[in-house]
């Protein structure tokens, strides 16, 4: 277990710098995920911190020490990786009991921690089979368990659900979650879903573009994000864009409809503004509010989502009843969620 | 359902598969070619067992009637195999696994380890393996001489691993490529060394392409002729292919004893593939689809 801290990492290929100036403190015993779009560059950050890519400028230090020059092997880290990497020829057991083995402990050491981090993982009757004959969800539990035998100071996830079904992606979530309550081990983890990161993360960093957008937990950022990009990454479905003036209590859209707002903005309140409302936050209805036009209805069982176009913009609603929608029909939407956000149209930065 | 069961099966047991024409045609030229191809190899084992009476006597492709098993013992004091067989031998031995380690540890550098002219050390050595070893013959010789090492093992074995590195390099070079690189990294990180990679992780999955390499190097090694004709010209230096001159006399060729020495000559490549053959197949075909 140890800190992590990066500051002011830059990593360039070539003339295109796809690492821009990132500083995070991860804290020991945190469970830190970066999150953002493909090309964002959180896979090569967090190469970096395995030593598998080698940095342009800045600072890593794990544990207090600085490990810019270090190779993998000596930053006593653990790495699962998307495509989980077992050794084909090897059996399970000898796949989590590699690292031991070169390390030059004992064969009845390497049988005693390969026992334990086994029975954690489930993998018990497992230990005989190759990596060929396990399912996708076996093979993930063994690259965990290759990573916990060696109790290193920092975990490292790369998108490590993404090859696996919806289910068993949902059922391995709650597994890394009580792994990581149970052994209290700093874990850095990649994802591009934001429900991963929504659900399982201590604190959250958004990546775009080589730089970081904001760094909080789960609900700060998913309450109070700090600009449009978050806003609209966090949620799903996602945050609803519309744009317009403020007039009175009401936000008045280009085609002259309005829709009553809860709260206005502090600053900023004069010219074009962006408010964001999730789209648990409307009412559909057929009597007050903005008209809108229905696009699509999706029924999920649960609730329905609602695709209506107001406008000319396009908007989710999340529906808790069964409602029934011909495509085409005019419905009146209005706000319903005590909490809207305000963002700069410009800028896209969040207006309070 | 019970009533409709029965009429489905009459109907299918009427429609015959159609014969695709394009397989047929690939079936008849198969079969054309394994013909060409098995036509000499028959010819040599019917030879190899006649006396030379029934050779003159008969037409090639007759089985022979009298075994002339001493067409064998005969070949071998000959041809002076007991001398040429051991010179192949060691040649083979030495070089064919020698060879094959170089060519693995130079593939696995240039595939893995980040080199300053990684790429340019790879078309140096494909280039290699295009120069045709002819135009090299004299140079070598002088080469060889210059050293010392004509008329010996050394003086052979050389030359042939600088010839069969390349093409090894590149094959191999190639299939190391297409291994994931997380499972050298995830080796890396779990502690390992480049050579702890390169012989726990990358050498037994790539056992097949080493078979199949092994098989194709020993086959040729063994039967190499022009240089080791340049290189060995002692006769007891002499490898199987350069003693199987000795049956050409200048007056006569004693072709039951000649062919005799061929089978022989051929059978331990013949066995090496028999053991390799499996992997061999399995070699050939990983490129293809992952395994």
């Amino acid at each position: 277990m140890a800190t992590v801290h990066v500051s002011d990492l830059r990593k360039s290929f070539g003339a295109v710098e796809v690492v821009k100036g990132v500083s995070i403190d991860i804290r020991d015993g945190e469970f830190l995920i970066l999150v953002g779009p493909s090309g964002c560059g959180k896979s090569t950050l967090l190469r970096m911190i395995a030593g598998l890519e080698d940095i342009s400028a800045g600072r890593i230090d794990i544990g207090g020490r600085v490990v810019n020059t270090l190779s993998p092997k000596e930053r006593n880290i653990a790495m699962v990786f998307q495509n989980y990497a077992l050794y084909p020829q090897m059996t399970v057991a000898q796949n989590m009991g590699f690292s031991l083995e070169i390390s030059g402990l004992k064969k009845a050491e390497i049988d005693k921690k390969v026992a334990a981090a086994s029975e954690i993982l489930g993998l018990n009757p497992l230990l005989q089979r190759k990596p060929s004959q396990l399912s996708g969800g076996q093979r993930q539990r063994v690259a965990m368990g290759r990573a916990i035998v060696r109790d290193p100071d920092v975990f490292l996830f790369d998108e490590p659900l993404s090859n696996l079904d919806a289910k068993l992606r949902v059922q391995m979530r709650a597994e890394i979650k009580a792994l990581h309550q149970r052994l209290g081990s700093t874990i850095v983890y990649v994802t591009h879903d934001q429900v991963e990161a929504m659900t399982m993360a201590d604190r959250i960093v958004v990546l775009r573009g080589g730089c970081v957008e904001q760094i909080g937990t789960p609900l700060e950022l998913y309450d109070h994000p700090e600009n449009m990009f978050v806003a609209g990454f966090l949620g799903s479905p996602s945050m609803n864009f519309l744009r317009g003036k403020i007039e009175g209590q009401s936000l008045l859209l280009p085609d002259g409809e309005r829709l009553l707002l809860p709260s206005l903005p502090k600053t900023g309140g004069g010219g074009d503004i962006v408010v964001g409302i999730r789209p648990q936050g409307f009412a559909v209805g057929t009597q007050d509010g903005a008209r809108a036009s229905i696009k699509v209805v999706e029924p999920t069982g649960a609730d329905t989502h609602v695709l209506a176009e107001i406008d000319g913009t396009e908007i989710t609603c999340v529906v808790n009843d069964r409602v029934e929608f011909a495509p085409g029909q005019e419905i009146r939407l209005s706000i319903t969620s005590a909490k809207v956000h305000f963002f700069d149209p410009v800028s896209e930065v969040r207006l309070d | 359902m019970t009533t409709v069961a029965p009429r489905i099966q009459e109907e299918t047991l009427q429609i015959k598969p159609r014969r695709d024409p394009f397989l047929i045609i690939l079936w008849i030229v198969l079969v054309t070619f394994a013909l060409v191809w098995i036509a000499p190899v028959v010819l040599i084992a019917f030879t190899a067992l006649k006396s030379n009476a029934e050779i003159m006597a008969t037409s090639a492709f007759t089985p022979p009637e009298a075994i002339a098993w001493n067409n064998f013992s005969g070949a071998w004091s000959r041809g002076n195999f007991e001398t040429t067989f051991r010179n192949s031998a060691i040649i083979t031995v030495i070089k064919v696994p020698l060879g094959l380690m170089f060519s693995a540890m130079a593939a696995y550098a240039l595939a893995r380890i980040r080199l300053r002219f990684g790429k340019l050390l790879l078309l140096f050595f494909l280039f290699g393996a295009m120069i045709p070893f002819q135009v090299m013959l004299a140079p070598i010789f002088t080469l060889v001489n210059g050293f010392g090492l004509i008329d010996t093992y050394p003086g052979v074995i050389l030359p042939y691993l600088a010839f069969g590195v390349p093409y090894q390099v590149f094959i191999l070079h190639g299939f190391f490529k297409a291994v994931p690189k997380e499972l050298s990294e995830a080796a890396l990180i779990d502690g390992a060394s480049h050579v702890t990679v390169f012989r726990r992780i990358f050498l037994p999955i790539s056992l097949p392409v080493l078979a199949a390499l092994l098989i194709l190097d020993f086959v040729s090694t063994w039967n190499e002729f022009a240089m080791a004709l340049v290189l060995l010209q002692d006769r007891h230096m002499w490898t199987l292919p350069l003693g199987l001159m000795s049956f050409q006399g200048q007056f006569s060729t004693d072709y039951g004893q000649l062919n005799a020495a061929i089978a022989m000559t051929v059978f331990p490549a013949v066995l090496v593939y028999m053991i390799f053959q499996r992997y061999f197949v399995s070699g050939l075909t990983s490129g293809a689809v992952k395994g």
